[in-house]
């Protein structure tokens, strides 16, 4: 049915800090009990550029432009505007709009296709004022949940929305403290609420800028999940590479204890949370549950045999709950604007069934060889064209688009047939990557997928734990087999060898860091299985990075002779007299690419 | 019992289990083998070799799981040697290939299942990263020295700061545990050789097959749980739940009427006689350590080895060590001229073509067939030199004697001083009293003679019987005898003991002595110098009182007591000199 | 501080919210200064100090100057969002102190966007 009007009321995070969607409950509730709701529409749209005059409304078609609304306001604006067809002139925008001279934000790629809820308050509040966060409804969820809600309550409306874990292993929260709180009431030993802010994923920062944005957040989230669970107790699990985010984390919690909305009976309830900020030491293992919880006991972070949950015996053998930075961050507003409102974000429809479909939004890292290189948070279905080349901007330089790294040294790379599939859990497993914690690390045509491979495999042998054989020997090994294909002496078998240890590490490792440690020399091998072959077969390296199987060569239609090249040379391979072409030894080259970067003239090649 | 029992498949068998049972102790039950290697059952299971990884169906989920540690429940199916979990399995062999290629049981799997050419060749480590070692260590032992250290494939076992550790209890558990066998024993200081074990390799062991009662036994000193708390394995593995490490020695209280002392010898301390080179060179054992080396319950199942495993090619055995000696013992030892026969006879036997030299003084060969048994060696090539052994050295004067004990002696037959390499010696060490002969006769009023054995009451006619009635000896106590002379004088023992308990009465000795009360000023001095122990210091009287039963009348403490207090009868002071009287009025 | 009541955290809010947008009448301006380990690394310190120079220099009391974390676009950092008066805010990426300067003259004492830093106006939406 057509409505006759339309409200448009501006999210920008301007006006959503000045309680916009407070207004648009309250309007939704006053147009229901004036049974106006079918004949009205509700819209949110992005700023509207008077962030001053927030929160804004506009009706159309009546072209009506109302600032500064309140709640309070709403009931008189239904029943002369609406009801009536009167104006309410006390709030109408009376300063003459000033045209902006430059762009708006909501019209610039970047800004435009995100969607914030983790980061709504990114930019705004200053982290290490808590004042700032509760000025923009911070804590109003705690407060809701610990008087208006009982536990079962909370985790019910959490499944509904089917939040599914940020850190990689996509479980719904939900499920997990249902079965936290199960085992807690079974066993009657107090559970334990844990934060994952180990990120060691190469690439990824996107836990730490949610701790530095918005630390309170993650306190809030935190606590909702202690009272939800029954946990008195929790931990954050911070890397040690992470001191700012570290220290803004304590400095909330401090302000926040002083607040009384952390530590013995919050908000003057009989509930008490308390929580302790544990460092890492630089392991990219203890990223993993049980090798995190072996660390926080103090022992050496190793993981153990996974046939005992660590929800129900986790930490010093308690019901454990560990979820990452981003999860706990999306858990107040979760309960402040309800499961329906996060679910109808995202794909699928959670609300019956958690595992249906990937709900909300997600943070990424976008990074590499892309223009817009950033943070951005966009909703769960966006496809990765949209992500690399609307909000990414395309590849710089003009460059052709190669592949695209999702999931870190767990995932996997996706070529350009795949760049139209939606971003979700589900897809991306079934493509042969993983979502993983968000990181995205776009490639052009200048890579070497061989190379990519191997970057991660040498990360990965680093950081393994080397406790079972296939992970310690198998990725030490893989090494071996890709360093030879990089240095042009790979054999026609190494390619077949390399999909079997892939296998059997897949099937035999100890931990999921092992089991998913293939995935990059697999996902590689699947959809760039032409580079491992020009590398084995022709000694050639199409991405032109493998120094052994590439030369440096001056185009001598380019070379105009200006010595440019010979004066950043350090090993002195590069002759030629002034303003004639010049040439390369290539005995003497190191292939730095010292050269290629001062040369003005493009003149510079690798073949 | 039967609440949490629940049915699985393994191979398509069907078979009972409890539930979350570890799938490897199911497999077990019904005969199927998988391949672990750093499982054992006495440690918490692990899971990292990841060899016994076996695929599990449940439903339509198929799991690649490890059994060791795997927890069974309802339903499952299991397939441990299905083409994945094969090809899984040999590539992980592989891989401990490519990093120990010489690992005995990493080639026996290898051999099994059919690898030849391991793609990644052979390294040369022997550690498997098992750690068998480590949990031992920490969690059974519980002495913590030994750890995992680096992470990756850079990881590997050792001490903390790779320094030898001060809490090592050298207990082995950890070299006993390793598969490879890579952990080795080695003794710290300097100058010492390698020690074959000769006694008891752990704490708790029976003594030998022949012990009676044969029953094991803890020695508290070297048990790890005396030390650390930890271990009990023992009592892990005791299905009859006979051992309690908290026992104590109870002490009892006997009523008895007779006692038969027959507290046995010890062998000299060969360490005494610095000139034979016991615990100093290696290869010289004494009788009993050779007795041990030989016996077939031994170390070595009987074979005889050098300390560091070779067959010796020449045994010299020494006669009359510490024995008709005047620096040491003057008396013969009496055994060991006809052991020392036997050992040379066995020797012969057990390697034809050794060449073994007895040195003795005289050959004492005085029993049944001994003789005979004598010239029989004499004819089996044995090698007789009649000289006393001066010395034992390693100091070689050519190349024949190098890496051998030159045993010096003067061959008194021909008159000239030898010089003979072997690679083995055995000394005949004397055969001396315990230690404590002396306490324990003075406790049992009887005596110890010069060389330390128990006097016996008359040297030809009362062998087994003290001057003390009741107490009786027997055995080597007594004097070194062999076997038969000593079941002849236990047997002699043990009738009069019982011709002494058959008796309803017993005569005792009527001139005893008799200490008045009234006289007796309590100085004690009687009570040391009584022989018999039969004095005692009676402390709430002030007064020493006298036991008749003990008392043999010898008159010592007559003769010593001050006050006149102590007296013999029928040799009292005015019968004496009535019997003078008497004697001079003839 | 008192420990906060479900009330008191209500009337807390409703009061700092007008504080959150410069509307409570006390500051003409103020600069957002985007300080992450990202914006620290870029430079962000310099910038911050950039403007705390010319308050100080300039004696002004109107102006305020917080920091705040990382607005996203990492690889134009530093990066800060002014808010003046009824304007809507400006993103200015890519600064230097000279850049500062220049801003501070001309938007933040004469209200004139300076278009050649600027990356744009408004605000992010949120879902």
């Amino acid at each position: 049915m057509a409505y006759r009007s339309h409200i448009l009321l501006c999210s920008g995070t301007g006006c959503v800090s000045c309680g916009a969607f407070t207004l648009k409950e309250t309007l939704k509730t006053e147009l229901q009990k004036r049974n106006l709701q079918d004949e009205i529409q509700v819209v949110t749209t992005g700023c509207q550029g008077f962030c001053a005059e927030g929160p804004i409304m506009i009706v159309q078609p009546d072209g009506i432009f109302y600032c500064q609304v309140k709640p309070s306001d709403v009931p008189t604006i239904v029943e002369e505007h609406f009801i009536k067809g009167r104006p309410v002139k006390k709030l109408l925008y009376t300063g003459a709009a000033k045209a902006t001279p430059i762009p708006a934000l909501k019209d610039i790629p970047f800004f435009a296709k995100q969607q914030l809820v983790v980061l709504r308050n990114r930019g705004l509040v200053d982290p290490d004022k808590i004042e700032d966060y509760i000025a923009v409804d911070g804590y109003s969820a705690l407060s809701k949940a610990l008087t208006e809600m009982k536990p079962e309550a909370i985790i019910a409306e959490i499944k509904r929305s089917g939040l599914r874990g940020r850190g990689g292993g996509g479980f719904p929260a939900g499920i997990k403290w249902e079965t936290c709180r199960k085992a807690y009431l079974q066993r009657n030993v107090e559970p334990v609420v844990i934060c994952n802010a180990d990120e060691g994923d190469p690439g990824a920062y996107m836990d730490r800028s949610i701790i530095e944005s918005d630390p309170h957040a993650v306190l809030e989230g935190m606590a909702i999940a202690a009272y939800a669970i029954g946990a008195k107790e929790g931990f954050i699990y911070i890397r040690h590479e992470y001191p700012l985010a570290r220290q803004r984390l304590l400095n909330a919690i401090e302000q926040a204890k002083e607040y009384g909305l952390l530590g013995e009976n919050i908000l003057n309830t009989n509930f008490s949370f308390n929580i302790e900020i544990v460092q890492g030491a630089g392991a990219f293992v203890c990223g993993e549950s049980t090798a995190l919880m072996a660390s926080l006991e103090g022992e050496v972070g190793e993981p153990r045999a996974k046939y005992i949950h660590t929800v129900e015996y986790g930490y010093k053998n308690r019901p454990s709950n560990l979820n990452n930075v981003e999860t706990y961050a999306n858990v107040p507003l979760i309960i402040l604007r309800g499961s329906d409102w996060f679910a109808s974000m995202g794909t699928g429809d959670p609300r019956e069934n958690p595992w249906n479909g990937s709900s909300g939004t997600k943070v990424f890292s976008l990074v590499g060889k892309v223009n817009n290189t950033g943070l951005i948070e966009v909703p769960m279905g966006i496809s990765l064209r949209e992500i690399i080349f609307d909000i990414g901007g395309g590849i710089p330089k003009g460059k052709k688009f190669k592949a695209v790294q999702t999931g870190g040294p767990s995932g996997g790379c996706l070529p350009e047939s795949k760049l139209d599939m939606p971003v979700d859990f589900d897809s991306l497993t079934e493509a042969g990557s993983m979502m993983g914690s968000g990181g995205m690390i776009v490639m052009d045509e200048e890579t070497c997928m061989v190379d990519v491979a191997r970057y991660f495999i040498s990360f990965l042998t680093e950081e393994s734990c080397g406790k079972c054989t296939p992970c310690r020997e198998g990725l030490r090994t893989m090494l071996d087999i890709l360093n030879r294909i990089c240095e042009g002496k790979g054999k026609e078998e190494d390619i077949a060898f390399l999909e079997e240890m892939g296998e059997v590490m897949q099937d035999c490792c100890l931990c999921a860091l092992g089991t998913s440690a293939p995935n990059p020399v697999l996902s590689t091998i699947e959809y760039f299985k032409n580079e491992y072959l020009e590398h084995i077969k022709n000694h050639k390296c199409p991405g032109g990075v493998c120094k052994e199987l590439i030369t440096y060569v001056i185009d001598k239609n380019k070379c105009d002779g200006c010595h440019a090249c010979t004066k950043v040379c350090s090993s002195n391979a590069i002759k030629g007299e002034a303003k004639k072409l010049h040439s390369i030894d290539t005995t003497k080259c190191i292939k730095c690419g010292a050269c290629i970067e001062v040369c003005t003239k493009d003149a510079i090649y690798k073949e | 019992m039967a609440d949490n029992t629940i049915k699985i498949k393994i191979n398509g068998f069907e078979v009972e289990a409890f539930d979350r049972q570890p799938l490897i102790e199911v497999a077990e039950k019904i005969g199927v083998k998988i391949p672990t290697l750093c499982h054992n059952p006495i440690i918490e299971p692990y899971g990292v070799c990841r060899i016994c990884t076996v695929e599990v169906r449940h439903r339509n989920r198929v799991r690649m799981v490890t059994a060791c540690n795997y927890p069974v429940t309802n339903g499952i199916e299991v397939f441990t040697d299905s083409e994945r979990v094969i090809r899984n399995r040999k590539l992980i062999i592989e891989w401990l290939l490519g990093r120990c290629g010489n690992v005995k049981v990493l080639n026996d799997l290898a051999e099994q299942y059919g690898i030849t050419e391991p793609r990644f060749g052979r390294g040369t480590d022997d550690c498997i990263l098992c750690g068998l070692c480590v949990r031992m260590c920490q969690d059974v032992v519980k002495a913590n020295v030994l750890g995992f250290f680096e992470r990756g494939p850079k990881r590997y076992v050792s001490t903390s700061f790779d320094q030898t550790s001060d809490l090592c209890i050298t207990c082995g558990a950890c070299a006993s545990v390793c598969p490879t066998g890579c952990i080795k024993i080695d003794k710290l200081e300097e100058g010492t050789y390698k020690e074959m074990p000769m006694g008891p390799v752990t704490p708790i062991h029976i003594d030998f097959m022949q012990a009676v009662p044969k029953k094991a036994v803890i020695d508290k000193e070297s048990c790890i749980n005396f030390k650390t708390g930890g271990c009990k394995v023992c009592v892990d593995v005791c299905e009859a739940e006979a051992i309690d490490h908290s026992m104590e020695a109870k002490e009892k209280e006997v009523d008895v009427g007779t006692i038969i002392l027959s507290t046995g010898f010890k062998l000299q301390n060969g360490e005494e006689l610095k000139e034979y080179g016991y615990g100093k060179y290696p290869n010289i054992l004494s009788s009993l350590d050779f007795e041990v080396l030989n016996n077939a319950n031994g170390p070595t199942g009987g074979k005889i080895f050098t300390q560091d495993g070779r067959v010796p090619k020449s045994i010299g055995i020494v006669h009359c060590v510490g024995s008709r000696d005047k620096k040491y013992h003057e008396y013969c030892s009496r055994v060991c001229c006809m052991y020392a026969l036997k050992f040379a006879h066995l020797i012969k036997e057990k390697i034809h073509d050794c060449e073994v030299y007895n040195f003795y003084i005289d050959m004492r060969c005085f029993g049944k067939g001994y003789e005979e048994f004598y010239n029989r060696l004499l004819k089996e090539g044995v090698n007789f030199v009649r000289g006393k052994v001066a010395e034992i050295t390693d100091a070689a004067l050519d190349k024949s004697e190098q890496g051998k004990l030159i045993l010096r002696a003067e061959d008194t037959l021909i008159g000239t001083v030898r010089r003979i390499p072997v690679d083995m010696v055995v000394l005949c060490l004397a055969i001396e009293a315990q230690e404590d002969a002396k306490e324990v006769s003075h406790f049992f009023s009887c005596s110890v003679g010069r060389d330390g054995f128990f006097i016996e009451k008359h040297p030809k006619l009362a062998p087994v019987s003290t001057a003390a009635d009741g107490i009786f000896i027997a055995g080597v106590a007594q004097g070194p005898k062999d076997i038969p002379d000593t079941v002849a004088q236990a047997g002699a023992a043990a009738s009069a003991v019982l011709s002494l308990i058959q008796q309803k009465e017993v005569e005792a000795e009527v001139v005893t002595a008799s200490i008045d009360e009234e006289i007796c000023s309590g100085c004690q001095i009687c009570v040391g110098l009584c022989p018999y122990t039969a004095i005692t210091y009676n402390k709430d009287k002030n007064i020493s009182e006298l036991n008749e039963a003990l008392c043999k009348g010898c008159g010592t403490c007559v003769a010593a007591c001050p006050s006149g207090a102590a007296q013999q009868k029928n040799f009292r002071d005015n019968q004496i000199f009535a019997e003078i009287k008497g004697i001079l009025a003839v | 501080m008192p420990k906060l009541t479900v009330e008191d955290l209500k009337n807390l809010r409703e009061g700092l919210r007008d504080k959150m947008n410069i509307r409570s009448g006390e500051a003409k301006a103020k600069v957002i200064v985007h300080m992450s380990t990202c914006g620290i690394a870029a430079g962000a310190r310099d910038i911050l100090k950039a403007f705390m120079d010319e308050i100080e220099n300039r004696g002004i009391t109107d102006i305020l100057v917080t920091t705040s974390s990382c607005a996203g676009l990492c690889s134009k950092e530093p990066m800060i969002t002014v808010l003046y008066q009824n304007q809507p805010p400006v993103k200015y990426v890519e600064l230097t102190p000279q850049k500062v300067k220049k801003i501070f003259e001309e938007h933040l004492l004469n209200g004139n966007i300076v278009k050649e830093f600027a990356l744009a106006s408004g605000s992010e939406t949120t879902a």
